[in-house]
């Protein structure tokens, strides 16, 4: 394991889904010598990708959960983490980027900017990950890189310019144009695997020139001296260009796009190169952490291997042999046997067994150190999770956890499948912090809740494969959620006299909409009205109102309970007295500040060819969604809308018979919005009927 | 503040924008300015003004993207709303999202004839019907009078009631037909029934009007144009 961390990439491969990065994942693989045989996604012989470990991600040709793997590219090692395409796993995508260095944006040459590209370089850029952008799939028919390259800066706003030209396209794609070496590249063998360099074709030269004029115009902004040697038209050195071109990219100022395609093994070999030129190694990068002695002061980790040990677990998987938990070190060295402290718990742990991933096997090392990207072995834990050595107590930054949003219920068949039900749960809701699971009291039903209906449907199946629970599934549920629109008085009196000490307590204020967050306390009393033992007991009283509002039962969000008066009995008053007149105090504003029932609104996209415009229109109107805009490129065509998740459901087979299965769509979370009336009386009815019947 | 505060207060009136026409006809109009003085941001607070008068506006954006023309339009609204308490802001926002639908064409694909197709989609399934119509970014340079004559007979068939259009003039070009319309629209200035221009001057940007076919308005009226907001202010 190599301790000179400027030849270390920690890099994240993303893309939308089937733009092809479990397959480029494989190429890289084999190339690195990884692999000795390539199988791919869905190939004839029904291996599968090496990184699509899961039987299911072969099955269905998706990747699920990402997978680490690592290689040795010219003397560079590179911890590489595949990531799911679809947006239901998105957070297999957040979490990756958040320990990632640096990533590699892959696109369909036809494609394009998808839905889901948008979404991941808006993670990339919450994390602030360089990035190169891989054009794959030139070899199919309406391959087009230069328009997805317009795409990448006017779509993502990046300052995206080629730094490599095909050397013809769809069937004749034979090879790239390098525009740094000006040279171009053939890739020969069975397995492209012999690079061969040449002369760039007479035909493309011009082309080739126009481009590389506009690199350098793009890069030399970052290097003082390619700017000065382009002013003086001196000969420009490819280092020149390349030292340029990488401190852009690690600014976060350029994009370099390449070009080529994995199925057909072509141009893998020059990205590789890329990554270790252009992308940054751990000490590029900027890592915080916060300082829990200081008042949570940031300080960047030091990435030297001598300072004092910081881990954060961004991944935890179930294995045979027990807790799998992934981490990244940002400084210090850990060695089998060392003992760390799970800053969040105190907890100390001793790490008895260390791998490195490829994929589902692992290599069993000694060590790590900063930089290093591995997992260890029954280090009971949660995700997020930062380890020290003890000596100091700090914690990375969190991740971005986005919440659920729709809901099924699950029901057992038998006895045994509750008891394995129970345990796959257990296990899932650890592993992934967009899973969650919950009893219904009211119904004695378990519920499941995730980011849409393939996320469920995964789990569901897994749960019967893996842990063999058989479960009847119920009909998905919206999460729907309640709120009020105006503010609204309240004064209540808490008073019980039952025999023995009583109950006392008056709690008066108002509520009101809070713009942003879910809820707020504010305490306005003076002159000890409510004695100050008992304002949080008044907190918890609205808190606990808020889990379950009156008109659907859907948790209340987004209010703000202003205390102002109040009153209390020296031998009668209670934090159980006050929490109960808070509750009834909230019941009594609530119904009066306009209640009103919100629903999740997901940003919808479909995508196809433009004969199926029409029809695709018109499938959203018919499901309440506001057509947000059309975008017309060439034969192919976007639909943007925003839809009521509660309208989505089956959407995919009824885009697929319209479109005769041409088209498809993806969607995510957009935001919470009130229902419409007719929906909301329908939902207070069902409501109501089912207290009625429980 | 309510909605129809904004409409009555917005300096569109001076131009008798949203005046009901004596007739049925059709009116187009035209916004001219040199690249980068604020054709756009002019385009969508005309758009947002429709919409607030009770008007569905289909906006076609050539040669931008949806998420960007979008962008514009919330940042107009900020901007007009900006420092005023409105009632029922995200009533108001939903009203415009529903009111309003963006179609975005590359530069290469557009015409008539495919704005057309695209039309008969929304209207045929009931999806949406536009009041008005915002073109931004037709190529005048390459089009001719036959071309845009088209447009009309077409917002006949469709029922629309206005087209805006906006087109660059150059500073190096200077053709100019007899109503004081610069090129490359000096020669079809006849099909249009209002023309704005967007003029920089020394201390201030103002929207002049060039042309108003029905004489309701004086040629020479302007408005002003805040430079860092690009909002249409009162003269």
């Amino acid at each position: 394991m190599s301790v000179d961390l400027s030849k270390m990439r920690n890099i994240g491969i993303s893309a939308h889904i089937d733009s092809g990065k479990t397959t480029l994942t494989e190429r890289i693989l084999f190339y690195t010598d990884r692999i000795h045989a390539i199988h791919d996604v869905r190939g004839k012989d029904g291996v599968g990708a090496k990184m699509d470990s899961m039987e299911l991600e072969r099955e269905r040709g998706i990747t699920i959960q990402s997978a680490a793997t690592y290689c040795n590219w010219k003397g560079i090692d590179i911890n590489i983490i595949d990531t799911p395409g679809h947006v239901d796993f998105t957070v297999e995508v957040e979490r990756a980027l958040r320990v990632l260095d640096g990533a590699v944006l892959v696109l369909c040459s036809v494609g394009g900017v998808q839905s889901q590209s948008i979404t991941v370089n808006r993670q990339m850029d919450r994390y602030n990950v360089p990035r190169i952008a891989f054009i794959n799939k030139c070899d199919r028919t309406g391959a087009n890189p230069a328009r997805v390259t317009g795409q990448l800066r006017e779509k993502l706003g990046l300052n995206a310019h080629m730094i490599q030209l095909p050397i013809g396209l769809e069937n004749d794609l034979l090879g790239v144009v390098d525009l740094v070496t000006m040279k171009a590249i053939y890739f020969d063998g069975a397995n492209g695997e012999i690079m061969r360099q040449e002369e760039i074709p007479a035909g493309l030269q011009a082309a080739a020139d126009v481009l590389r004029e506009e690199l350098l115009e793009a890069v030399s902004m970052f290097s003082d001296e390619l700017m000065e040697a382009m002013l003086e038209e001196q000969a420009i050195e490819p280092s020149q260009v390349v030292e340029a071109i990488r401190k852009g990219t690690l600014a976060l100022g350029f994009v370099p796009v390449m070009v080529g395609s994995a199925y057909k093994n072509k141009a893998v070999q020059p990205l590789l190169d890329a990554v270790q030129a252009y992308l940054p190694c751990p000490t590029d990068v900027e890592n915080v952490a916060l300082d829990l002695d200081h008042d949570e002061v940031e300080f960047k980790v030091s990435n030297d291997r001598n300072d004092p040990l910081i881990m954060l677990a961004f991944k935890l998987e179930d294995g045979r042999y027990g807790q799998l938990t992934y981490v990244r070190t940002y400084q210090g060295k850990l060695n089998k046997g060392d003992s760390i402290i799970n800053v969040r718990t105190g907890k100390k742990v001793k790490v008895g067994r260390l791998v490195r991933m490829h994929s589902d096997e692992m290599e069993e090392i000694d060590g790590c150190g900063a930089g290093d990207i591995v997992a260890l072995f029954g280090v009971d834990c949660a995700s997020g999770d930062t380890f020290t050595d003890g000596t100091m107590s700090c914690s990375m930054s969190s991740m971005h956890i986005p919440a659920p949003v729709i809901s099924l219920s699950v029901i057992p068949v038998d006895n045994k499948s509750q008891i394995n039900m129970s345990k796959a749960l257990n296990r899932f809701t650890k592993e992934d912090p967009t899973f969650k699971t919950f009893v219904d009291h009211e119904t004695n039903e378990t519920i499941i809740s995730g980011m849409g209906e393939l996320h469920l449907e995964v789990y569901v199946e897994r749960m019967k494969r893996e842990y063999n629970a058989v479960v009847e599934v119920g009909a998905p549920q919206v999460a729907y959620r309640e709120t009020i629109s105006m503010r609204a008085d309240f004064n209540y009196t808490h008073k019980k006299q039952t025999g023995g000490s009583g109950q006392y307590g008056r709690v008066a204020g108002f509520m009101e909409p809070l713009e942003e967050g879910e809820y707020e306390f504010v305490d306005q009393i003076v002159g000890g009205s409510i004695p100050r033992e008992f304002i949080s007991s008044c907190d918890k009283g609205f808190q606990k109102s808020m889990v379950k509002g009156s008109l659907c039962g859907a948790p209340i969000t987004g209010v703000r309970c202003t205390i102002s008066d109040g009153a209390f009995h020296a031998v009668d008053s209670s934090d159980m007295a006050f929490q109960q007149a808070a509750l009834g105090a909230f019941r009594e504003g609530y119904m009066k500040a306009g209640p009103v029932i919100m629903e999740p609104i997901m940003k919808v996209a479909v995508e196809g060819p433009t004969e199926f415009q029409g029809a695709a229109m018109g499938s959203i109107n018919q499901r309440r969604g506001i057509i947000i805009g059309t975008t017309e490129e060439g034969q192919y065509t976007v639909v943007e809308a925003e839809v009521p998740l509660s309208e989505m459901f089956g959407y995919s087979t009824t885009l697929r018979s319209l479109t005769q299965g041409k088209a498809e769509f993806t969607m995510e979370f957009a935001t919470y919005r009130p229902v419409p009336k007719s929906v909301g009386e329908e939902l207070i009815k069902k409501f109501q009927d089912e207290k009625k019947n429980s | 503040m309510r909605k129809e505060d904004l409409v009555v207060n917005n300096p569109l009136r001076v131009l008798g924008m949203g005046m009901k026409p004596k007739d049925d006809q059709q009116r187009m109009g035209l916004i001219m300015a040199r690249a980068g003085l604020g054709k756009t941001a002019i385009l969508v607070q005309i758009a947002l003004d429709s919409i607030l008068r009770g008007n569905r506006v289909l906006h076609v954006s050539i040669g931008e993207g949806v998420d960007k023309t979008r962008a514009w339009y919330d940042d107009i609204l900020d901007l007009m709303v900006a420092g005023q308490k409105v009632d029922d802001l995200q009533e108001m926002v939903a009203e415009i999202m529903a009111k309003r639908m963006i179609m975005t064409f590359k530069e290469s694909s557009f015409g008539p004839a495919k704005l057309e197709e695209r039309l008969q989609d929304l209207i045929q399934q009931d999806i949406f019907r536009p009041d008005c119509m915002i073109i931004d970014g037709y190529d005048f340079a390459t089009t001719n009078h036959a071309q845009l004559e088209e447009f009309k007979s077409f917002m006949v068939r469709h029922g629309l009631k206005t087209i805006w259009f906006s087109a660059i003039s150059h500073r190096t070009d200077e053709r100019v037909s007899a109503a004081g319309v610069p090129a490359p629209c000096h020669e079809l200035d006849d099909l249009f029934e209002m023309i704005l221009m967007v003029v920089a001057e020394k201390d201030a940007i103002k929207l002049n009007l060039l042309k108003c076919s029905s004489g309701a308005i004086a040629p020479g009226t302007s408005l002003l144009l805040d430079p860092s907001t690009m909002l249409i202010k009162k003269g």
